[in-house]
């Protein structure tokens, strides 16, 4: 679904991606895991339009979409939940909820709008009851399943995913970890990037290990799991 | 509230007392409604206080589009003001055009010296922060300041007022009929804006810049076609209020700094942000200021509506509508 080669990036003159080449094949779960700046949310953002990139391809169902700008890639069903949430901090629950679905908010869609923003509501019961209150408001979890919401009201068939576990409680990690599980079984294709090693390897199926701008090691995830130099480095030992 | 604003009002309030001090030197003229009631009078002042604060309150709600998109405070504002009553007097009185046509298309001419304003002076800066951009508003203010006295000259213009001149006289108060034309075009003003970002998905578009141009992008929304948008908007609501003013108070070239510091005055005394709040500000800047230059002095005219301003936010900060809570999320 989704084909990287040979991307560069570079902010000013530091390079932050070199040769950069993925895979994220539909239906898949594929995580890349790395430490703290090791160019793994650079390679979100040049993907999502955030960010222009020097050099290589981004190959989305097989057309490159290098060089459009975020909002159109959006259209085309990538989706991207970026680090740190960034949630409409001074918009009510419901208003960021809304906005995810801005690009086709029409009286005609009003059904699907509605219906959507009632599976959201099953999904993460606590938005619901918090739907008018300020988002800024909210707890650094309740904040991520906010912005895993908006990033689902866009219809993705590609989910991108920064850090969804930062600064967040254990116990909330597992459950967002657990919708990222069901949105891929109901047909979302994740790339998922994350510091959290152990959990980012449990529920993808191929991963990619990124280290200084390149990638280092990639297998199926479960391989990974028990590579002894990952164990490691990023596991823990 | 963050230091940088203080700063900005103090530079205000000097500058309002210098030219307070500079009126000072003028004999106030003793006032001809003497034969008036003391009653009646202060109800003539409440009513010119409430015009003169409905013209405060539509420049405030220009600051406000703005800030709420951009989190830019647009210094150009004041001007857009001017060029409405300006442009609207070429229209009137040089092409000849009823009063009807040359309304909207006066509206029309600013909007695009807004969208101008974008394109020329806000988007080409790389980098911006929102200092640096406040700064290019200012400098386009200067601009547009200059241009107006070479078109128009330093003479201030009249223009007629939209359903003659015969004064009411209610109280003992004259009231002529423009005021009615001056609040009843903030009125729908402020409601058709009201509606326009609480119940569209556009108006909670523009809001979601503001908030975080990123995550904006992300979900589809086109943030520099948004930043035009809210410049357009609030260059249109300035021509509006500098075309329905002039028949009250003459209009030159130079009136939109004033014009842009009350107004300012008036979005923060209301809570910046909030369109209610720049209502009840503009209103409450605009009786002051006709309250304390009718009984206390008329040279310290410039001064009360700016002291009250420090008062009220030194009790409360984020203004008398503004939430706290939204201002601590704010980055300006």
């Amino acid at each position: 679904m989704l084909v990287i080669k040979g991307l560069n990036a570079a902010y000013d003159n530091i390079r932050v991606l070199k040769d950069v080449s993925i895979k994220v094949p539909k239906g898949k779960v594929v995580s890349i895991i790395g430490a703290n700046g090791a160019g793994k949310s650079t390679l979100l953002k040049a993907i999502s339009g955030l960010m222009q990139i020097k050099k290589g391809s981004i190959l989305y169902k097989e057309k490159d979409i290098v060089g459009m700008t975020a909002n159109r890639i959006v259209g085309l069903g990538i989706s991207q939940v970026p680090e740190g949430r960034q949630i409409f901090a001074h918009l009510s629950v419901l208003d960021n909820i809304h906005l995810g679905a801005y690009l086709y908010f029409k009286r005609n869609n009003r059904l699907e709008i509605t219906e959507r923003v009632h599976r959201i509501y099953e999904i993460f019961p606590i938005l619901e009851t918090r739907s008018k209150q300020i988002a800024g408001t909210l707890s650094g979890g309740e904040q991520q399943m906010l912005a895993i919401a908006r990033a689902l009201m866009a219809r993705p068939e590609l989910l991108l995913l920064d850090e969804p576990s930062m600064g967040i409680a254990p116990l909330v990690v597992r459950e967002i970890f657990n919708v990222i599980e069901m949105l891929n079984e109901s047909g979302t294709t994740v790339l998922l990037v994350e510091q959290n090693a152990r959990a980012a390897l449990k529920v993808a199926d191929y991963s990619y290990v990124l280290e200084s701008g390149e990638i280092v090691m990639e297998g199926l995830a479960g391989e990974l799991l028990d590579n002894p130099k990952v164990k490691e480095v990023y596991l823990g030992g | 509230m963050p230091k940088l604003l203080s700063a900005v009002y103090t530079i205000l309030v000097i500058n309002a007392i210098k030219l307070s001090a500079a009126f000072c030197g003028e004999l106030c003229l003793i006032n001809s409604m003497e034969k008036i009631t003391v009653t009646g009078q202060i109800f003539q002042y409440l009513i010119t206080g409430l015009t003169v604060g409905s013209i405060y309150a539509m420049v405030a709600v220009g600051f406000n589009i703005i800030y709420n998109v951009t989190e830019i405070i647009n210094f150009a504002q004041g001007e857009f003001v001017m060029l409405g009553g300006l442009i609207m007097v070429f229209f009137y009185a040089v092409v000849k055009l009823p009063l009807i046509v040359a309304f909207p298309a006066t509206v029309i001419l600013v909007t695009l010296v807004g969208i101008l304003l974008d394109r020329l002076a806000i988007r080409p800066i790389r980098h911006p922060s929102v200092l640096t951009l406040i700064i290019a508003t200012i400098a386009a203010s200067i601009l547009i300041k200059g241009a107006a006295m070479l078109i128009w000259g330093k003479d201030p213009y009249d223009l007629p007022a939209f359903s003659g001149r015969d004064a009411i006289t209610v109280f003992g108060a004259v009231i002529q009929p423009q005021y009615f034309w001056v609040i009843g075009f903030l009125i729908i003003v402020v409601i058709a804006l009201s509606i326009f970002f609480d119940r569209t998905i556009i108006g909670k578009a523009m809001s979601a810049c503001a908030d975080n141009p990123d995550a904006a992008s992300l979900v589809g929304i086109n943030v520099q076609q948004m930043i035009l948008l809210s410049f357009a908007l609030s260059a249109a609501i300035g021509a509006v209020a500098g075309i329905t003013i002039t028949p009250i108070s003459l209009m030159e070239y130079d009136r939109g700094a004033m014009l842009a510091v009350k107004g300012f005055g008036a979005a923060i005394l209301g809570g910046l942000g909030s369109f209610p709040g720049a209502v009840v500000g503009g209103l409450i800047m605009g009786t002051i200021e006709s309250l304390g230059a009718g009984l206390i002095s008329s040279g310290y005219k410039d001064a009360f509506a700016l002291i009250v301003l420090l008062v009220v936010l030194f009790f409360k900060p984020s203004g008398i509508m503004g939430s706290i809570e939204i201002s601590r999320i704010k980055r300006f």
